[in-house]
């Protein structure tokens, strides 16, 4: 894009699993798109995974960004071409019919057909080489599978959207994020790909946006025109934007998320396994509760200890023998994203229920046991005052004491601002992403998911997004 | 909003900290950690920032006091938002820092 205005059909913001498929699906359709994103293109390879420098260049505020609440609850959001898709650990979930079915029906969202979703998913498992890690699992991932087993808890390896070489060393994969798969695509259709560059508003002449006031990274400003927005900018930005621009309705009102709580796991055996991520999960009391590994550099070893750290310090030299873990609910809570005029950044709240908080107790108390069962020798919960766990009748005490205010509660996983359907006042769009109250804004991302789906969910976010890409294709051809 | 820097209220809470969580790091090398952590805490979002900022303050008027350290200590532990998290916050980006750049870091006892 020029730095003078500039002018497109379709203007896509933000190109995360959203942005970039309604990218590639508008442009290999034949439509002139314009996609303009906020943080800078990173090639995959180019930064070490997890690292600070990854956090400096491919992460909003450099990583620290809360919700705000008792406990507050840190989150973190992908800022770069790709979005999250960069950044996170590429666990493939489908979206879970029985969720398919219950929003279609609660939300009232038209032609939800959950074939179609299911055809969708076929595809973007091909596009993404989505499979299971060649040989054998990482030391840190075994620790889930054998714990479970023996506690005779369900499990099992979630594939990944990595593509393995043929040797099938694994830590040579590379991951099939958005720059290495939709946004080529995009652009080998013809779609523009504008990085660094911001969109602070959208102007509206009644219910008709017309333009988009944007910022560049080196300072400069200047308006794009165009016909129809699809605003991807994530369950955080996309209200935030669509507030900016004074676009009212069930806009933010209702952030949905997976809460997180931790723990760190010591061995007798080296386990950290620091250039990736487990990809067991015990998914035994699945929706409400599952059971995953997290990144373990010694860094994100010394923050899982940091809790309690006059108690665990002295783990931190045995840093290789410990991996740490989480336990994931889906919550019942909500949160909200309220943009005030004049402010960058929107102020964002979550408040957990009771049976949340219920839900982190029991669900880290759990986990703690599957480490046990798989032979740590110390636990260490990441929560303030928390007891060193070593046998089960520690895990009476880790239950005593756990008050999720004292948790360091976070997530990765955010949704549910701009729920789609035709419900009145609970959804914020169409059943096809139209921003109610509009004629020509799209929201196509993370924010339509009308709750927490319980799972991974960027799968469920793409499959969502090519459906509607796809619907408002067809009807700009129908038209002519 | 104006871009408000706390990196400078931030530091002594910062130092003091460290020193008492991880007495092994060399003055130095603190110095290096805590302008990292006042690098980021600039870096936040604007109301974050802002309200980082309020309680950084407080607690750098109350450092110097006699017994300042306990005082702070026990305000940490309050389960409000931002006052029991800004110890966090500041712990979390250190530590990250520490053993990211200096993983075989030896460590000290606990201290806020
Ligand atoms: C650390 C991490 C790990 C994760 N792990 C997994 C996993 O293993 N499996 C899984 O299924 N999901 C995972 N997720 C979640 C998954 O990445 C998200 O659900 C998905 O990326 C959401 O897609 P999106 O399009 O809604 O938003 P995003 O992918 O976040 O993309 C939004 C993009 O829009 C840009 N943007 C925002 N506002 C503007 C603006 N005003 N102007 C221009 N650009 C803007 C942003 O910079 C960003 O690049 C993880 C997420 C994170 C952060």
């Amino acid at each position: 894009m020029s730095r003078s205005d500039a002018h497109a059909q379709v203007l896509v913001i933000g190109s995360g699993a959203g942005g970039a498929t309604t990218a590639a699906v508008l442009a290999e359709a034949g439509l002139d798109v314009l996609v303009v994103e906020e943080g800078g293109w990173v090639e995959q390879g180019s930064v070490v995974p997890f690292s600070l420098e990854q956090m400096d260049r491919q992460y909003r505020a450099g990583g620290v960004t809360v919700a705000l609440g008792l406990p507050s609850i840190a989150y973190t959001e992908g800022r770069c071409a790709g979005g999250g898709t960069e950044i996170n650990s590429g666990l493939y979930r489908r979206p879970p019919a029985d969720v398919l079915a219950r929003w279609a029906v609660d939300y009232r969202i038209r032609d939800f057909d959950p074939d179609e979703l299911f055809a969708i998913a076929d595809e973007v498992e091909r596009d993404l080489s989505v499979g299971l890690r060649p040989g054998a699992a990482t030391p840190a991932s075994e620790v889930l599978r054998r714990g479970a087993d023996r506690l005779g808890w369900q499990n099992d390896e979630i594939p990944r959207w990595m593509a393995y070489p043929p040797d099938g060393n694994a830590s040579q994969a590379h991951r099939q994020s958005m720059t290495r798969t939709y946004l080529p695509r995009a652009e080998r259709a013809g779609a523009r790909i504008e990085v660094g560059c911001r969109v602070d508003r959208l102007e509206l002449d009644g219910p008709r946006a017309r333009a988009a006031h944007v910022t560049h990274a080196d300072g400069r400003r200047n308006t794009v025109r165009f016909g129809d927005a699809f605003v991807c900018g994530g369950a955080i930005q996309s209200p935030a934007l669509l507030q900016r621009s004074g676009i009212r309705g069930h806009i933010g009102k209702t952030l949905a998320v997976h809460p997180t709580v931790k723990l760190a796991a010591r061995f007798a055996d080296v386990v950290n396994t620091v250039d990736d991520v487990p990809v067991h999960q015990v998914t035994e009391f699945a929706p409400d509760l599952s059971f995953g590994g997290s990144a373990s550099q010694p860094g994100l070893v010394a923050l899982a200890l940091s809790d309690h750290w006059a108690a665990f310090h002295t783990a931190m030299t045995d840093w290789q023998r410990i991996s740490v873990y989480y336990a994931a609910i889906t919550s019942e809570g909500r949160g909200a994203v309220r943009s005030v005029r004049g402010v960058r950044d929107p102020i964002v709240t979550y408040r957990l229920t009771r049976r949340d908080r219920e839900l982190l107790r029991s669900g880290l108390a759990r986990l703690a046991l599957v480490m046990l069962e798989a032979g740590a020798e110390e636990v260490y919960p990441s929560f303030r005052d928390a007891p060193v766990v070593r046998n089960r009748a520690d895990l009476a005490r880790l239950q005593d004491r756990f008050v999720a205010g004292r948790a360091s509660v976070m997530t990765v996983h955010l949704c549910s601002t701009v729920p789609l359907g035709e419900a009145e006042g609970i959804t914020g769009a169409s059943s096809y992403g139209k921003v109610h109250g509009t004629d020509n804004v799209w929201v196509n991302d993370a924010s339509l998911l009308p709750t927490a789906p319980g799972v991974n969910p960027q799968a469920t976010v793409m499959a969502i997004a090519i459906r509607n890409a796809r619907r408002f294709a067809a009807s700009r051809s129908a038209r002519g | 909003m104006p871009a408000v820097r706390s990196s400078h209220l931030v530091a002594p809470f910062a130092d003091r900290l460290l020193a008492a969580d991880v007495p092994a790091l060399g003055v130095v090398q603190r110095a290096e950690v805590v302008a990292f952590v006042g690098r980021r805490v600039d870096g936040l979002p604007g109301f974050i920032r802002l309200g980082v900022t309020g309680v950084a303050a407080v607690f750098r008027v109350l450092l110097p006091l006699p017994g300042g350290w306990r005082i702070v200590s026990a305000l940490s532990r309050r389960p409000l938002p931002l006052l029991g998290e800004y110890p966090r916050l500041v712990r979390s980006l250190a530590y990250a820092y520490i053993w990211e750049r200096w993983p075989q870091t030896p460590t000290g006892r606990g201290g806020a």
